[in-house]
């Protein structure tokens, strides 16, 4: 139990005592996950706003009016029916001319010139939105839809376009995964690199505990300790910068209706939390690779082969 | 306590250190290891360290053979040896108190025993008053009593000294071998590598003299040089 207090005492002390080293060690892994953690929080707008993107209304069939030029009085219910029953469509529903006035009172009503030209709101066709199950499938739909002539006026589609928006998402996306790998492999090496040069600062004093008896473990762990308390506040660090500045960019950007720059913090919590282990992971693995050579060439090992070759003439 | 049966060094590229040397060094003894530079005497003290193995022939440290120790056990040979160094070979962080502590903390002693333990120790080499300076605030000669006192605090039954007056100069060099006598008397066994004339001749210790890495000379009481050698 000594031991233990002991060498946490001395891990705690060590920081202190290195406050410079230690600081450039913080520094390191708090920039490199940083980065890291950003491409990721945009790689996760990116897929927030496509999937925003993706879902709503893909497909307005305007309608002819029913009861008129030989289209029935149930002929719109009967779509509308028809349409639901089919598998490519995750929704669909009914704007009626009253709807319809209401809709363009609230996209044109600051625009009393608009609003004065249309002089008869029944004028105003009604329509069916369509919601697709996948959006890959809307000419499917129009296929089927053009079935219905008398009765379709025309059909707006904004499948092409959110096609183009998801097959860019796409490669963000994978762009996005690709930098964060690198940025996270590029962070793992510069800590373990950062912890090892700390350590290398202070091989003497590894040979000096190794003359005075310390064991291995009682040597390492103390440095262990060290790196993973650097992993940990510069990883702390970096998330919680991440966290500050996607609040205030979500908070500059509220106004902004066509994309949303809001990260959830359910992202935050998840995430955060791999990069406090990967910060911890990447601290610890830098003290041990630092350490293993000094503890090695203290150890006065078994005699070597090739010096016992050399003693043959003796 | 020590005994070196044909040691043999040799360092990769094929430089013998030390060649078939054969030692016995009784309980309570104080030896001198003498000679010039690259005589070997730096060598044996590493070898009968574990810093360095042998390359041929057996050491026996208490009567167990530390040639055949495996890595893992070194430092339980290391915690039986009290070490001093030329270059003191202190801890830089850790103040005096801590340096010397440190050598009780590597053997789990609970801090109720280090701390008495400690001062008793630092009161031995006068350095009671020092225990929270650090390092580079001492004097060559308070450094090197710092070390002695880290060497001897858990008292070991043996103490290696590798040069422990090769930066001093020869009013401290005096203090420091009486610090070292005295540790003797307790009856621990001292080797010490030197080529201070004037300390060997004034101590009248047993002297090993090595040259090229072979002992020409064992003479009980002796002088850094025999009669007539310059």
């Amino acid at each position: 139990m000594s031991r233990v207090a002991f060498m946490l005492r001395e891990a705690l002390v060590n920081l202190r005592r290195n406050i410079l080293v230690v600081t450039g060690a913080v520094l390191a892994v708090f920039i490199s996950l940083g980065l890291a953690f950003s491409a990721l929080a945009v790689n996760e707008l990116v897929r927030i706003n496509t999937i925003a993107w993706q879902q709503g209304v893909h497909l307005i069939v305007w309608l002819n009016d029913a009861g008129r030029d030989g289209v029935p009085a149930d002929a719109h219910e009967n779509l509308l029916n028809e349409v639901l029953t089919w598998e490519e469509v995750a929704n669909a529903y009914y704007v009626d001319k009253t709807a319809a006035y209401e809709e363009f009172l609230d996209l044109f009503g600051d625009n009393p010139e608009m609003v004065e030209a249309l002089q008869n709101p029944s004028a105003l066709p009604t329509s069916i939105r369509i919601e697709l199950a996948d959006i890959e499938l809307y000419q499917q739909v129009e296929f089927r839809l053009q079935q219905y002539p008398q009765l379709i006026q025309r059909i707006s589609s904004a499948a092409q376009e959110i096609e183009q928006i998801s097959a860019v998402s796409r490669v963000l996306n994978l762009l996005g995964i690709g930098l964060s790998i690198v940025l996270g492999v590029s962070a793992m090496i510069l800590i373990a690199n950062t912890i090892r040069l700390a350590i290398y600062a202070r091989r003497d004093e590894v040979s000096i505990m190794k003359l005075v008896g310390a064991s291995n473990w009682f040597i390492r762990v103390p440095f262990l300790l060290e790196g993973l308390i650097e992993g940990l506040v510069g990883a702390a660090l970096a998330v919680f910068a991440v966290w500050v500045a996607g609040r205030n960019l979500a908070g500059a950007a509220e106004g902004i209706q066509l994309v949303n720059l809001q990260v959830p913090n359910a992202f935050f919590l998840r995430w955060g939390v791999v990069f406090l282990l990967f910060g911890a992971a990447a601290g610890v693995l830098g003290s041990l690779l630092g350490l293993s050579r000094y503890l090695r060439e203290a150890d006065g090992g078994g005699r070597p082969a090739g010096v016992r070759r050399a003693l043959e003439p003796v | 306590m020590i005994r070196l049966e044909d040691v043999t060094k040799v360092y990769e590229g094929g430089t013998v250190a030390v060649r078939d040397v054969s030692l016995d060094i009784p309980k309570g003894e104080f030896v001198f290891l003498v000679g010039p530079s690259g005589s070997g005497k730096s060598t044996l003290i590493r070898l009968m360290l574990r810093e360095e193995a042998v390359t041929r022939g057996t050491i026996y440290v208490a009567g167990k053979d530390i040639t055949a120790l495996p890595a893992w056990k070194v430092p339980y040979l290391r915690r039986s040896i009290g070490t001093v160094f030329q270059d003191f070979k202190l801890l830089p962080n850790k103040t005096v108190f801590e340096n010397v502590a440190f050598a009780l903390e590597v053997l789990g002693r609970p801090r109720s025993v280090i701390g008495p333990q400690v001062e008793q120790v630092l009161e031995l080499v006068g350095l009671a008053d020092k225990a929270e300076r650090y390092p580079r605030q001492l004097s060559g000669g308070e450094q090197q009593r710092v070390s002695i006192a880290r060497a001897f605090v858990n008292r070991p039954p043996i103490m290696l000294c590798d040069e422990p007056t090769g930066n001093l100069d020869p009013a401290t060099s005096v203090g420091i071998m009486k610090l070292l006598d005295r540790i003797n008397r307790t009856g621990t066994t001292i080797v010490m590598a030197t080529h201070d004339h004037a300390i060997v001749d004034a101590m009248q210790r047993r002297v090993v003299q090595l040259s090229n890495g072979v002992v020409i000379r064992d003479e009980v009481a002796g002088r850094y040089e025999t009669v007539g050698e310059q």
